[in-house]
């Protein structure tokens, strides 16, 4: 094709703006499924790039995949914990109180923890925190029971004695935290009359090394079992992976589904100006003199579509995002050049061959009105 | 050049459809600056042999030489670019583009042939009488006024041929002569070739020459 001058350019615009007002209704339903098409890929892949930091934060908070318990007795030493700390691939380590309560002759499990690593963790929380000793959680099950209220006084009961507690709120975890009481392990050393330590050490490992660290633990901390849960750990590994093939799947039909929608308008529109492609061969329109207008309106549709995709694309990640895990997402800035490569393809690929059908049309019949 | 003795020639010209022939073994001359009326009963061959005239269409067999030019060796480009530059057309309809004024119009053949000029383009509409409607849309026109656009756009590139397939066959008898009378002084003006296909034999009698079609044969060439 030969390269135009910009008076040509000019007038090529000219002609081309009072063909695309014409059609603007099309213009914009094309350029509206090239964008929902870049917006759920762009969405997708800006949620994919986080999800296995993010995911992997939420099955942390979650919950441990070793857990250390004692092997001869009732408890383990709390210096044990720092020891755990310190082994390689030990993202996090935790000690565990767990015992019973009596309120008013009933017996209630007992869990204490260090309460600000509960801001981490996977509870949902309902009302405030305890922010001083002798403040607790009651598990919203144990809540409805009870028909308990912040700012309630509970009067606990112990082997180590009798306290008054003030509830502070409730958590809910849907398990049998639900029916618990949950304080610090310093208030649950006190009430159990224990003191230093543990009734199990929960230890988050990195997936993959499980064996390894637990071998580490038994050699290092004297008297101790370390169990890995293979189950928490190969579930993670199968929930991202399925996770990310399902919005692979996801991506391709959408676009597969908007090429196909984009393919159809630009057919109509070629199709209605069958007239107007036979005409411009009479008056000696080139292939690529012709072709150019159906380029062009592509390049724009693909273009404009491109663009708005990579916004609607980026706004719905930070909203997924902040709804699934709490967090923005950060988006490469490359990603801008790939929503608008994407649109292009998308409007490119689909104007393709109904462009090139148009240029086989039989100029002659269609302007005798055949 | 050719030679103005044979400046359009066709040569055992046949045009097969898949159940039917159109053309059967056209030859044929034309000279330069000849008026040649076509006309014939419907189904005859007249438009058929003016599109493969004009490249639109291709014939099953035969040859077409235009100003020296074997037209049928010709890739798709090559001719598109031989069209905008020897040949002009006008239709029985007008295929005027509806978002297009007239001035523009006649423009859109000019961007096909080399760079659009609008002041060239507003002359050629006040050589064909319609100066005063530049502005108009093709809606806003009439028949007879919409053909005079047509034929402004078909001389606006100076072409050496006018093919002209049944100009007049939406027309009134009025309006008939005013285009034919327009033509006549630009032919007479120009001296270009008009081959033009007609079933009225009205039309017909303008040309200088007149060849009559049958069943895809030429059965009759007259001179006047």
């Amino acid at each position: 094709m030969k390269v135009l001058s910009r008076f040509e350019i000019r007038r090529f615009l000219f002609f081309f703006a009072r063909s695309v007002s014409q059609r603007k209704g099309r213009v914009v339903i094309a350029s509206l499924s090239v964008m929902l098409a870049v917006a759920m890929v762009t969405a997708l892949a800006g949620i994919n790039s986080g999800i296995r930091e993010k995911l992997g934060a939420e099955l942390k908070a979650y919950g441990a995949n070793i857990i250390v318990s004692p092997r001869n007795g009732d408890s383990i030493e709390a210096a044990a914990l720092d020891k755990i700390r310190g082994i390689q691939h030990v993202e996090d380590a935790s000690g565990q109180v767990l015992g019973k309560v009596f309120i008013g002759g009933y017996a209630i499990e007992l869990i204490g923890l260090n309460i600000d690593r509960l801001k981490y963790s996977g509870w949902r929380f309902i009302g405030d925190r305890p922010a001083k000793r002798n403040e607790v959680l009651a598990g919203i099950d144990l809540r409805d029971a009870l028909r308990l209220a912040p700012g309630k006084t509970l009067s606990l009961e112990s082997n180590g004695g009798k306290a008054d507690f003030i509830v502070s709120g409730f958590v809910e975890k849907g398990g049998p935290e639900d029916s618990s009481i949950i304080m610090s392990i310093e208030d649950a050393w006190e009430l159990t009359g224990t003191n230093n330590v543990f009734s199990a050490i929960l230890v988050r490992g990195e997936p993959g090394k499980l064996d390894g660290i637990a071998r580490d633990i038994v050699r290092d901390v004297p008297a101790v079992a370390a169990k890995t849960l293979r189950q928490v750990a190969s579930a993670e590994e199968s929930l991202l992976s399925k996770m990310q093939l399902l919005m692979t799947l996801v991506t391709l039909i959408a676009l597969f589904a908007s090429t196909v929608s984009v393919a159809s308008t630009v057919s109509a529109n070629v199709f209605e100006r069958k007239k107007e492609i036979g005409l411009m061969k009479a008056l000696g329109g080139s292939r690529s003199q012709i072709t150019l207008f159906y380029t062009t309106e592509a390049v724009i549709i693909g273009l404009s579509g491109g663009l708005s995709g990579f916004i609607a694309g980026y706004l719905s990640a930070q909203a997924i995002s902040r709804g699934a895990f709490g967090s923005f997402i950060h988006l490469p800035q490359w990603m801008i050049l790939l929503s608008l490569a994407m649109g292009l393809s998308i409007a490119l690929t689909a104007s393709h061959f109904p462009v090139r059908g148009a240029m086989r049309y039989d100029a002659a019949a269609i302007l005798r009105g055949e | 050049m050719g030679s103005a003795d044979e400046f359009i020639k066709l040569r055992c010209v046949s045009k097969e459809y898949a159940t039917a022939s159109a053309l059967r073994g056209i030859d044929m001359v034309v000279e330069k600056g000849q008026w040649v009326s076509v006309v014939g009963p419907s189904g005859s061959g007249k438009s058929t042999l003016l599109n493969i005239m004009s490249g639109l269409d291709n014939p099953t067999s035969g040859q077409v030489v235009i100003d020296s030019t074997d037209i049928t060796a010709m890739k798709e480009d090559e001719m598109a670019r031989f069209r905008r530059e020897k040949i002009g057309f006008v239709f029985q309809q007008s295929h005027l583009i509806p978002y297009l004024n007239a001035v523009e119009n006649v423009m859109l053949a000019q961007y096909f042939h080399s760079i659009a000029d609008e002041r060239e383009a507003a002359d050629s509409l006040e050589r064909v009488g319609m100066g005063h409607r530049i502005d108009h849309k093709p809606s806003q026109l009439s028949g007879g006024e919409q053909q005079r656009i047509c034929i402004a756009r078909a001389l606006i590139n100076s072409p050496q041929i006018l093919l002209a397939d049944e100009p007049t066959g939406n027309l009134d008898r009025e309006n008939t002569r005013k285009i034919l009378e327009l033509l006549n002084r630009l032919y007479s003006e120009r001296q270009f070739t008009i081959i033009l296909v007609t079933h009225d034999p009205f039309v017909a009698q303008w040309g200088r020459r007149t060849i009559t079609m049958e069943d895809g044969k030429i059965i009759r060439d007259e001179y006047r």
